[in-house]
């Protein structure tokens, strides 16, 4: 009897070792062919989901409170999708997609800076830049940081001074905004050529600078827009000679006796201005960086 | 067979159970409304309707298997149906795979169902049969398989609620292979990698089912990759039930 | 003969609980049932009835013991072969009808088609549901579930037969019906293994028992062994005599009109009470010597261990 109640044990013992063995043996299989799946080389098509971004409105209906959310995932996707070299096309749909973003969560801010990064330096297309920025700052009045970049944008890549004087002094005022951007706007306004406002700007700041070195920025910039206006006014008065007298006038003082001008002025450190008579140039004696 | 006739009462069981035709319901919804979000769309038509059409058999097909295949194995010992079930000769393997097969059957006939809808809907805006999407549906069938053995592999020893929190970490899990390669690509060779090389090789990729993008787009498979995945699901999937007649087989029924 | 059922020092224990608490179930039973006989399984709730059972049909795997049916190890496939199984409060595929049930069973033990119809008809006919045959389970009374749930054990046609509780739940008449099955059983040579509460069907129909308490067998053998003939009292009512007129022949136990309701203790005062009754000129209602019973035995073993 014992023999009896003995074997079930074992074969049960071997059943359990057949299973384990299956199972061993399966998994082997499998990591195996695991292996072989991953050298085969499949295509990818790039971009291919862009087809699946509804518009704006309708998105915003359909994420039923979660609209924040799908900005995030939108954006997220976004960036991926024009990091990828590979879709020429990708950069027709960029004012739709960041439409959307913008539809979504207006308030995020991250997506209009970077739509504008990408439209310009990338997409070599700075109205949508503009474009992208302005909705931002429409949407969000009291963002510095928006207005800020469209001015460099205005400033650096297209030398639109008077764009990015306009764009300055939106968000010069702006809590947050670094006191710099006072700065920039004055600059602006006088590669612009509106030396007056310029100069009121300049003054301003020097006055409330609060600490030497913001001073003595302010000072040199104020010596080169004087310089600007006064070697303005002395080349105009040249030019009137040369009509008149038919030559440049061989020293400045002649500008004074022939009353062209009434008083030479002198440069904000009490230079005078250095004159060639054979080409009528008038510039100050001193670069104003080097003071 | 005794499988067979296991497998025969448990299709009589599922395709009895609700839930299945609330699922086919809403798939059938999905695939048609994707005729309404196509309208919506920047680019091409037809592609959405057909994502979504495989979507939604990929996707409702996985919910039948887990939400069904969790609770079989369970009622019947919750039920104690299980009782005059094992006290005849039969091997607790064959009561195993009898769950399994029945429930496969059934997977197929809801497959075959919203397959045809699907064909229908892509017909009406092609006026084509497109039979290489029955291509994908295949995989994602094979796909089907190996989670309902998974939800059976759960069932015959946890609770359904759990048993679906797992199957459904399965499929995740099985999805975002990609993720752990990435990282392991990014870690430096020694113990710690070697570790995560085997994981990787371990766990399930069922990326390996996915040719859904392949077919919307007509890209060129490569013949290889055929075989390869299908004897991928068929192993993974004779591993899962192996472990799960392992579980199964001394288990106390108090 | 060979035993149908031979159990040898089982022991199975539990762990359960979340911070796993061993419980041991059963503590080494012991007992064995001829073939051919009606074997009755008692105990309280709790003893280990069940477990006991489920070892024999390899729903549990015991830590300790053997357990042989017919000769052959309890999980072989030829032991398995000849045992039919109802378990208690038995519940059943509910969208099948009786006949469908009763064919997967039979395909199960791959029985062929003309057999398998044949045998469902008789075993219907058997436990009185031939009318219900298309009838789905979901609409069975529990009476009529539990007699499907007999044809089942029987699909096989098994030499052992081994029921868990079949007559609980019942009214006296299906109680009847399944006694009677019972019997019948071991005039076809079947053996039969029940546990039951209701030991008054236990004496009445069965040929052997075991009491089992706390995981141990306590007591086994015949039942005629087991309870003896003594008499331990007489009950006696009577009519037309008022209680007072029986003090120190008996104990008055209950008066409903003028019934008195007696228990004679002394066997010789029965005669003296009778020869009371007869010179008052009362009536007796009804006299029975209570025998020893299984109950009382079930009572004074539970109780003692």
């Amino acid at each position: 009897m014992t023999d009896m109640t003995r074997k079930p044990a074992a074969a049960r013992g071997a059943a359990t070792s057949l299973l384990v063995l299956f199972l061993f043996a399966t998994c082997a299989s499998f990591m195996a062919l695991k292996n072989k799946t991953d050298t085969i080389a499949r295509r990818k098509v790039p971009g291919a989901s862009i087809i699946y971004i509804p518009s704006g409105k309708f998105l915003k209906y359909a994420t039923f409170g979660y609209s924040a959310l799908a900005a995030d995932l939108i954006y997220l996707w976004a960036i991926q999708y024009f990091s990828t070299p590979t879709i020429d096309d990708r950069f027709s749909h960029l004012d739709h997609i960041f439409a959307i973003i913008s539809d979504l969560d207006p308030t995020y801010l991250d997506p209009y800076e970077t739509g504008a990064l990408i439209a310009q330096a990338e997409g070599h297309d700075t109205a949508l830049a503009f474009k992208i920025l302005d909705n931002g700052f429409a949407k969000n009045p009291t963002q510095w940081l928006l207005p800020f970049d469209a001015g460099h944008i205005a400033m650096m890549n297209l030398k639109d001074f008077d764009l990015a004087k306009k764009y300055f002094e939106k968000c010069m005022d702006l809590p947050g905004a670094p006191e710099f951007t006072r700065r920039l706007y004055a600059n602006a306004l006088y590669r612009k050529g509106d030396l007056e406002t310029s100069w009121q700007t300049w003054l301003e700041i020097y006055n409330t600078a609060s600490d030497e070195r913001t001073k003595k920025i302010a000072s040199n910039h104020l010596y080169q827009v004087k310089t600007a206006v006064d070697t303005g006014r002395l080349k105009e008065a040249a030019g009137r000679f040369r009509e008149r007298f038919g030559r440049w006038p061989s020293e400045l003082a002649d500008l004074v006796r022939t009353g062209l001008v009434q008083a030479l002025p002198k440069d904000l450190d009490g230079q005078d201005y250095v004159y060639d008579p054979k080409t009528g140039e008038v510039k100050a004696a001193t670069i104003p960086w080097r003071r | 067979m005794k499988i067979g006739a296991i497998a025969g009462i448990t299709f009589k069981e599922a395709k009895r159970d609700r839930i299945l035709y609330l699922l086919f319901f809403f798939a059938a919804v999905a695939i048609l409304a994707s005729r309404v979000l196509a309208i919506l769309t920047v680019g091409d038509r037809v592609k959405i309707i057909k994502d979504v059409g495989l979507a939604s058999i990929s996707i409702f097909g996985v919910l039948m298997a887990v939400l069904i295949g969790t609770s079989l194995v369970y009622k019947e010992i919750d039920k104690k149906t299980i009782f005059t079930l094992l006290a005849k000769p039969l091997h607790r393997a064959e009561f195993i795979l009898g769950k399994f097969f029945g429930l496969v059957l059934t997977l197929l006939v809801m497959t075959a169902g919203m397959s045809l809808i699907f064909l229908a809907i892509v017909y009406l805006h092609t006026f084509r049969i497109e039979w290489t999407m029955l291509v994908a549906v295949a995989y994602i069938f094979l796909e089907l398989v190996l989670i309902t053995a998974v939800a059976i592999l759960f069932s015959s020893f946890s609770t359904p609620i759990l048993s679906s929190i797992f199957s459904l970490a399965f499929y995740l899990i099985g999805h975002l292979s990609w993720g752990l390669e990435l990282l392991i690509k990014k870690m430096q060779a020694g113990a710690g990698r070697t570790a995560a090389q085997f994981l990787y090789t371990f766990l399930p990729d069922l990326e390996n089912f996915n040719f859904k993008t392949e077919v919307v787009h007509n890209l060129p498979i490569p013949a290889g990759i055929f075989v390869y995945s299908f004897f991928y699901g068929i192993f993974y999937t004779a591993f899962i039930l192996g472990l799960a007649i392992l579980v199964f087989r001394r288990r106390d029924f108090i | 003969m060979a035993d149908a059922i031979k159990i040898e020092n089982l022991k199975k224990s539990f762990r359960l609980g979340f911070i796993p608490k061993t419980r041991e179930i059963l503590k080494g039973i012991s007992f064995s049932v001829k073939e051919g006989e009606i074997f009755g399984y008692l105990g309280p709730n709790g003893a280990g009835k069940t477990t006991t059972i489920k070892c024999l049909l390899g729903l549990i795997f015991p830590d300790a013991g053997t357990i042989e049916i017919f000769g052959q190890p309890h999980l072989s496939t030829r032991a398995r072969q000849a045992l039919g199984f109802l378990p208690e409060n038995p519940y059943f595929y509910d969208y099948l009808t009786a006949s469908e049930f009763l064919a997967f069973y039979a395909d199960l033990f791959g029985l062929p088609r003309d057999e398998k119809e044949k045998r469902i008809a008789r075993l219907l006919k058997l436990v009185g549901l031939e009318r219900a045959a298309s009838l789905r389970l979901r609409k069975f009374s529990r009476g009529m579930l539990q007699r499907v749930g007999l044809a089942q054990a029987l699909i096989n046609d098994p030499k052992l037969v081994i029921l868990d509780e079949p007559l609980g739940g019942m009214d006296p008449l299906g109680r009847k019906e399944i006694r009677d099955i019972i019997v019948r059983f071991r005039e076809e040579g079947k053996t039969v293994f029940f546990t039951s509460h209701i030991l008054q069907d236990i004496e009445m129909i069965c040929d052997h028992v075991a009491i089992i308490v706390g995981g141990r067998v306590v007591k086994q053998g015949a039942l005629q062994d087991l309870v003896s003939e003594k008499v331990l009292f007489t009950e006696m009512t009577v009519s037309g005599v008022p209680p007072e007129a029986f003090r120190g022949l008996g104990q008055s136990l209950s008066t409903q009109g003028d019934r008195v309701f007696l228990k004679i203790l002394e066997q010789g005062r029965v005669d003296d009470v009778l020869a009371l009754v007869r010179e008052r000129k009362g009536q007796v209602v009804s006299l029975s010597p209570r025998t020893e019973t299984l109950e009382d035995i079930f009572v004074e073993t539970v109780t003692g261990t």
